[in-house]
């Protein structure tokens, strides 16, 4: 690892302060110090903020919904009654990822800022696109657990379970700086990295993510998480699903499919939520969903088998859901 | 003080008696060794699967502060190694091959060092895959006529079977300490094999081989990879004579996962020929191994030896060739060479039992070897694979099937046998009575990890008549006992326990004895052996594997600690499962480069991937093997694993994935036709 200096920020105003060019703030750091030690960030300062009293880490329900503190531990979201009850999904894909001493270290906000775990993207020998180079490797090389979706000149795929979840909640982050708070949905904070910004969120360099807003929804809402991977557990998803089913007089009132593992982002299956909104739920509906889910994917030539693997896990959510309304 | 052997304490379930050590942290380790004055080094490794060095220039590490030496092929001495090769090459022929080395007060200052060595590299073509390296010469072993066999079979089965590079990751990484105490060198080495790493040490530094005491107290996993003199010992001794202090060496995981060994991908071309009533006619094999980019010695990878033993058949032709590429070099790993035969061998037999509509032990039985048909010698455990075959049988009778629904289950059925596991002299050991009531056991080989320790004061103690916590041991010291093997082939417990047994028979006499291994049956010939039967269920969406349960019979002999052996098949199956359903090191071709070299995209099998193992083995003492009757169990349960689980999943789903692992994709695209 190389030499960095190492602040434990006091207040709000100090950490910020601390914070731009170089410098990275330091949580759980269970993505960070392995990423330099991989040599792979070069950062001169790691501001601590753990401490940080002003940052908030407890699940908080109040009028507006459910606010998670960006301190909050994956263990702490797994083992929440209030996500557990009413956005088990959640619940369900923080206790998914990595390994109980991972989860009992990572923070939310962390979770949401990884970067992800493409094998030439965390290769230090090896220049990619998202690394600032020409190509990428992963395109026309091993790309097995590489995306379907997006488009965009890097082919890796968004490592959080967590975030898909959050983004079939329609969240939003809240975000502070140095010019004061901010709040964007998790739908505009995770973006697809381009020529001119080659990360997968629209984190500023001087901001924190803050919190993260569940908004509220009827009690009747069902969600659920199911994850595909090479072992039973300890690794990232080959593809997940996070899909939430609100039914009204066995009807589909509302319903979101966020795909993970096949995008650079989590991707949100919007044709396989217009398939199902209206229609009476039943193994058909699901069907038509779990097809349209992968409308417009487009494999390489390793990862055709997330096609099937999608759709086999959008019709078993889906029909979980409608079973245990 | 004659007693007569009260025979209780062998057979008995005897905790491991250095587990309190190991669980409050008082064993010591490689990594734990702190000597006055230690330094820590690091090793600059080949960013190229294959390049020339034009240059090195170590001038700004060797001033760094901290830095206190350096070395590369700059000034190193013109050590051989690998026979072909350089201690410190100026050809570099695998991406993670040594180039410099650098010893400093902290393993931060060399980590710094390393990074302000500057080599100048000239690439070279490079190739990385099985079909495309360079091919040695076929090792061709021939019984009969195969070509003849297969004409006058009744059925053929003609399959080619490929299995992967799979990487060791013991816990502990490959390390030592090396210190100087005048012209002698001391290596706290973490190695399955003391005197083997003496001996090449030695040869390497041109000292004479007392000049050199390896000390291993204890150790963290080898699995074979641990059973040679690697660079970094060597590396470690030049660096502690540059510098005049103590030099410690661990490797990182990812320099493990390049340069430290590997087991060799297959592809193995097999046709079996049969008459109607499952009567083989015909096995031939033609098989190719990657090797690597080097021989690197040790225990040889025998993919061909399976299917001349474990089947009866007068007609056998196999053919192994060694293919170089430009990647890490292979070395034994747990059951080398077997474990990959055995995939293509049981997977070939139970095609063949589909095809002749025979139950997959009916097949086998019918062509039952009691004969080692090599060496043309009886076995001295003829019936032993036959009691397997009927333990498995019974063990496994409540697996049930499931032929409907989206989640299948099957089951599948697999043998293998073991060339080693018989052990073999030379191996001495000294048992010395402290008193009436008390013994020390002393021999200088190490304890690889399996219970050498347990197992051999459960041998002194029996022998004795003296209860288990009298005895102790002294294990694992070059410089301090007598000669003892490298603990490979699986074979320390019966090399070593009739030389303990001898030693304990000769101390009563006279409070100090030494025993040695006697020779081996000169007319017959020992193998261990054993079956397995997994029970798997496939989820037909997603193609999602889980190995519900497997049971699991061998023949090692008297059993000496059930506890032990236990240990020893619930690893080799749990290891047999990540080698059937997830672990591949996965290369770049265009560059070249290992992409997986660590623990987080390397999948190993977690405990929630390991099956309910049913471990059946009977103690079956083989008196005709040594005066003990053990034999190895480390080895052999990893070897019917994955044919076992491969042949489940064709049980359960219908298709047949003859590539490992068994990654959803290939079961997927296979369902999906």
């Amino acid at each position: 690892m190389r030499p960095f200096s190492y602040s434990s920020a006091r207040t709000l105003d100090e950490a910020i302060g601390l914070l731009g060019a170089g410098a990275r703030p330091l949580a759980g750091g269970t993505d960070l110090l392995p990423l330099m030690k991989a040599d792979l960030g070069h950062f001169d300062r790691l501001v601590d903020i753990k401490r940080l009293a002003a940052l908030p880490r407890r699940i908080e329900e109040n009028g507006e919904g459910v606010v998670l503190g960006a301190l909050a531990t994956l263990s702490e979201l797994a083992a929440s009654p209030t996500l557990q009850e009413r956005y088990r999904a959640l619940a369900q894909a923080a206790d998914a990822a990595a390994t109980p001493q991972l989860r009992n270290m990572a923070t939310l906000g962390g979770n949401l800022l990884q970067r992800p775990r493409c094998w030439y993207f965390r290769h230090s020998r090896i220049p990619c696109w998202l690394k600032g180079g020409e190509n990428c490797p992963a395109r026309d090389g091993e790309n097995r657990e590489h995306a379907l979706f997006g488009d965009a000149p890097c082919v890796a795929v968004h490592p959080s379970d967590p975030a898909a979840a959050l983004l079939a909640f329609d969240a939003d982050v809240r975000l502070v700086g140095r010019a004061g708070e901010r709040t964007l949905a998790l739908s505009d904070f995770l973006r697809l990295p381009s020529d001119r910004r080659r990360v997968e969120t629209s984190l500023a360099e001087e901001e924190l993510v803050s919190a993260v807003r569940l908004a509220p929804h009827p009690p009747e809402t069902k969600s659920i998480y199911l994850k595909a991977m090479d072992r039973k557990v300890w690794a990232f998803a080959l593809v997940s699903v996070a899909a939430v089913l609100r039914l009204a007089e066995r009807r589909i009132a509302h319903a979101r499919i966020v795909l993970g593992g096949v995008a650079p982002i989590p991707w949100r299956a919007h044709a396989a939520e217009a398939a199902l909104v209206g229609e009476a739920a039943g193994a058909e509906v699901f069907e038509r969903a779990a097809q349209a889910a992968l409308e417009g994917a487009r494999p390489l030539a390793g990862n055709g088998y997330k096609l099937p693997l999608a759709r086999a896990l959008v019709r078993r959510a889906l029909g979980e859901l409608a079973d245990a309304a | 003080m004659r007693r007569e052997p009260e025979h209780g304490v062998v057979g008995r379930p005897h905790p491991r008696i250095e587990a309190p050590d190991k669980v409050t942290g008082r064993a010591r380790y490689s990594a734990d060794v702190r000597l006055p004055g230690q330094l820590q080094a690091r090793i600059l490794r080949s960013p190229h699967p294959h390049a020339r060095v034009v240059g090195v220039d170590t001038g700004a590490a060797a001033a760094l502060p901290g830095v206190r030496a350096v070395i590369s092929s700059a000034d190193a001495p013109a050590i051989r190694w690998y026979e072909k090769s350089l201690l410190f090459d100026t050809t570099l022929r695998f991406a993670g091959d040594e180039v410099a080395a650098v010893a400093a007060e902290t393993e931060e200052i060399a980590e710094d060092a390393l990074r302000l060595i500057r080599v100048e590299y000239q690439p070279l073509p490079f190739n990385v895959s099985l079909e495309d390296g360079a091919r040695g010469e076929a090792d061709v072993y021939r019984r009969g006529d195969a070509a003849r066999g297969l004409r006058e079979a009744e059925v053929v089965v003609e399959q080619v079977y490929t299995t992967q590079t799979a990487l060791h990751n013991a816990l502990e990484p490959h390390g030592c300490v090396a210190a100087w105490e005048g012209e002698r060198l001391v290596l706290y080495e973490s190695t399955q094999g003391v005197f083997s790493v003496r001996d090449g040490v030695a040869e390497a530094l041109g000292l004479a081989k007392d000049a050199v005491r390896v000390v291993t107290p204890h150790m963290g996993g080898g699995f074979g990879a641990k059973q040679i003199a690697w660079k970094h010992s060597v590396i470690a001794a030049l660096l502690a004579r540059r510098a005049g202090r103590p030099v410690q060496i661990l490797l990182e995981r990812d320099a493990e996962n390049l340069a430290a060994g590997n087991r060799n991908a297959t592809r193995q071309r097999v046709r079996l020929g049969a008459r109607r009533d499952g009567t083989l006619t015909a096995v031939e094999a033609r098989i190719l191994m990657q090797v690597g980019a080097y021989s690197a010695g040790g225990e040889s990878s025998a993919v061909a030896g399976i299917y001349s033993t474990l089947y009866r058949c007068a007609n056998v032709h196999t053919e192994q060739v060694q293919v170089f590429t430009n990647t890490g070099p292979a070395i034994a790993f747990r059951a080398p060479g077997y474990a990959e035969g055995a995939f293509g061998l049981e997977s070939a037999m139970d095609e063949l039992a589909r095809a002749l509509r025979m139950d997959p032990i009916e097949l086998r039985l019918r062509n039952y070897a009691e004969r080692h048909q090599e060496k043309d010698k009886p076995y001295t455990s003829p019936e032993s694979l036959r009691r397997c075959y009927e333990r498995v049988k019974e063990a496994s009778a409540a697996f049930e099937r499931q032929h409907r629904g989206k989640r299948r289950r099957g089951i599948g059925f697999a043998a293998g046998d073991w060339i080693a596991g018989s052990g073999s002299p030379p191996g001495y050991a000294w048992v010395r009575l402290e008193d009436e009531q008390h013994a020390t056991v002393i021999t200088g080989a190490q304890d690889i990890g399996t219970g050498t320790r347990t197992a051999l004061c459960q041998v002194a103690a029996d022998e004795l008549g003296l209860p288990l916590e009298n005895v102790s041991i002294q294990i694992g010291d070059s410089g301090a006992g007598p000669y003892g093997p490298t603990s490979h082939g699986s074979t320390t417990l019966a090399t070593l326990g009739p030389a303990v047994r001898a030693a304990a028979e000769a101390a009563r006499e006279n409070r100090h004895g030494e025993g040695a291994r006697g020779p081996n049956p000169q007319g017959k010939a020992v193998r261990t052996c054993g079956a397995q039967c997994a029970q798997v269920e496939v989820d037909l969406e997603t193609g999602e594997i889980t190995v519900l349960r497997l049971a699991a019979a061998h023949d090692c002999g008297l059993v000496v600690n059930p506890l032990l052996v236990d240990s020893q098949v619930l690893g080799a199956v749990t290891q047999g499962v990540g080698f059937a359903l997830f672990e591949e090191r996965r290369v770049d071709r265009a560059s070249g480069l290992v992409l997986n070299a660590n623990l987080e995209e390397y999948k190993v099998p977690t405990a929630a991937d390991a099956p309910e193992v049913r471990n059946v083995t009977l103690s079956m003492p083989d008196l005709e093997a040594n005066v003990l009757g053990s034999k190895g169990i480390g080895e052999p349960p990893i070897i019917p694993a994955a044919p076992a689980i491969a042949n489940a999943v064709f049980d359960a789903v219908g298709v047949r994935i003859r590539d490992l692992p068994l990654l959803r994709e290939k079961l997927l695209e296979a369902l999906g036709r």
